[in-house]
């Protein structure tokens, strides 16, 4: 098996919360933080931290607004954001392709 | 990374993709709302005179109107509760799927009023309805849980089957038409919505 399309898998999406959460995002124009955080189940910290990476990273937007007087923070994917997600899946389904029998 | 394990992680992001696009509001107290409304109209309907087509629609467009304001009430005061967005991408979605065949409805019942068609017409207008609405709902269940595009299949069937009676044998007693709308309208609606108030997944208080 040729392991180049595993080493060039990237890191930072790899990671299980981190890819489940950049997996909503790329399916939906913009969440809530409280709805990725009811989707996942994962605890406000837990959320932020992965949130904090991805940021980081350029590949999630974070807004801070206010609706009805309560803070609403938004989440979105870049435009990096999102080139890193289609390549990571082409990664793997080229990984999945190298093991189909021919 | 194995391939199997590959092909694992691409179905979790296909799943996880999928229920981020599903409209995930609580839909039992909506569904009740609009049961209750929906059974009330119905018996309002046979206590008020109603002698023409025109009488009819108008009358069932008020129905459906109060149903459509309680419901964006409700939907509206969930997701202020929820402090999120209520025009979420999902709402949006569902309101995209549901409109088509909502206003093809809607213009059946304003043709019926400005060409003053017989008295006798209600019957199929609200065989057409029923069958409108079902396409309506089947259509927004490709966005919401499960059972909705079964709820919608049950107003194609139920309509389906009005639609072969009144072809068949024409409806005897028009007065039948208002319990036919709150019943089937009003009582699968509440039917559902009791449904949903057990089996729906309690969503955390933010």
């Amino acid at each position: 098996m040729n392991p180049e399309p595993f080493l060039q898998l990237d890191r930072v999406i790899h990671e299980k919360g981190r890819l489940a959460i950049m997996s909503l995002l790329a399916a939906s124009p913009a969440l809530s933080f409280t709805e990725l955080r009811d989707t996942l189940g994962m605890t406000d910290g837990n959320l932020t931290t992965h949130l904090r990476i991805l940021q980081e990273e350029g590949f999630v937007a974070l807004s801070k607004s206010y609706a009805n007087k309560r803070p609403l923070t938004t989440c979105s994917l870049t435009a990096a954001g999102k080139k890193a997600f289609t390549g990571y899946i082409d990664l793997l389904e080229q990984i999945v392709r190298q093991n189909k029998p021919r | 990374m194995e391939p199997n394990q590959a092909a694992e992680h691409l179905q979790t992001i296909r799943t996880l993709m999928e229920r981020s696009a599903v409209y995930r509001r609580a839909l039992a107290p909506v569904m009740t709302f609009c049961g209750v409304i929906g059974i009330a109209g119905g018996v309002a309907g046979n206590w008020l005179p109603m002698n023409s087509a025109r009488a009819f629609v108008l009358y069932w467009a008020v129905v459906a109107a109060v149903a459509l304001t309680g419901t964006f009430l409700l939907v509206r005061r969930q997701s202020l509760k929820d402090a999120e967005p209520f025009w979420s991408p999902p709402t949006r979605r569902v309101t995209q799927a549901l409109i088509p065949p909502l206003v093809v409805g809607a213009f059946l019942g304003v043709m019926v009023v400005w060409l003053e068609l017989p008295r006798e017409i209600c019957a199929m207008l609200a065989a057409l309805w029923f069958l409108l609405y079902g396409l309506a709902i089947h259509a927004a269940g490709f966005f919401m849980p499960r059972g909705l595009k079964l709820f919608g299949w049950w107003f194609l069937i139920s309509g389906g089957l009005i639609f072969q009676v009144i072809l068949a044998r024409g409806i005897g007693d028009e007065s039948v038409l208002n319990w036919l709308m709150g019943g089937l309208f009003g009582g699968s609606h509440l039917a559902y919505g009791i449904y949903l108030y057990f089996t729906e997944k309690r969503r955390k208080a933010t």
